[in-house]
């Protein structure tokens, strides 16, 4: 499995058990409300739960288990995929940070997305040319 | 494919039916659910379904924490089964009646009950593909 699988799949669980727990008190609000401002977390549920948890992991296996190129480096440039990773969470980070008011003038949402897309831009640079089959291939 | 394997999947696959059916009844004109079972739906999708197949799928290819362990059954992905399970199951029943039984002490208990099932479940599949989730060289330290 490699390096940036490893942090893919591990920031992928952390946001799991992360959506679970903000999951968690939206829950426990509907029969004891807490606070009224509770609901203003559930934003953060989804984009934890859909970017943070399922995406991500199903991106980081697919960079692990897709066959691999025939020649130069098994699964493309080292960098590039590293960019990735490093793309991928910093911009969830922003987008997660744009939801909260105090720093909203920021747009961080925006920018957070616009680095979210660059990331998905290098996964399917990186993806592309390994979605293929070496079935029928002459030796 | 180990049995854990089958139940987690198994079981997805009847949360994905039992999720679309919610969602064609709540379009019918004498059902009128409002956004009662809307999120009921939704988590019956997103973790019965898409979450239940990754949970599933991952513990049986992803590589075992040491070349030389069995691929059998373990105690943290057996109690994520049950316990993700059981907490669902409360849950999607209860859901729908919830605003009707806001403040009761019975709802606040099999509520917290729910919750804590599910979370442990999430923590037990986390406890269990974690230290599976390393690269080639640092598996092969540990096998030697």
């Amino acid at each position: 499995m490699p390096a940036q699988t490893v942090y893919m799949l591990r920031l992928s669980l952390c946001y799991l058990t992360l959506a679970v727990a903000i999951g968690s008190i939206l829950l426990y609000h509907k029969v004891q409300p807490l606070h009224p401002g509770v609901w203003a977390l559930l934003p953060l549920h989804f984009e934890a739960a859909i970017w943070g948890w399922f995406i991500q992991f199903v991106m980081g296996t697919a960079y692990w288990m897709f066959p691999r190129r025939l020649e130069g480096d098994a699964r493309g440039s080292i960098l590039l995929a590293w960019c990735m990773v490093a793309f991928f969470n910093t911009g969830l980070l922003l987008l997660i940070a744009g939801y909260f008011p105090a720093i909203e003038f920021l747009k961080l949402k925006a920018v957070g997305r616009a680095v979210i897309t660059c990331s998905i831009l290098l996964f399917g640079w990186l993806i592309w040319n390994r979605v293929v089959s070496y079935r029928n291939l002459k030796h | 494919m180990p049995r854990i394997t089958r139940w987690f999947i198994k079981s997805g696959i009847i949360y994905l039916f039992l999720g679309i059916l919610l969602a064609f009844l709540s379009e019918l004109p004498f059902i009128q659910s409002g956004s009662l079972l809307l999120p009921v739906y939704w988590h019956m999708i997103v973790i019965g379904w898409v979450t239940q197949v990754i949970m599933g799928v991952s513990i049986w290819m992803f590589p075992r924490k040491r070349r030389d362990r069995k691929k059998t059954e373990t105690f943290f992905s057996v109690a994520s089964f049950f316990s993700l399970n059981a907490g669902l199951l409360i849950r999607f029943l209860c859901e729908p009646f919830l605003p009707f039984f806001a403040e009761n002490p019975l709802a606040i208990f099999v509520i917290s009950l729910s919750i804590i099932l599910q979370l442990i479940g999430v923590l037990f599949y986390v406890a269990e593909i974690w230290p599976r989730v390393q690269s080639k060289k640092k598996r092969k330290k540990r096998s030697n």
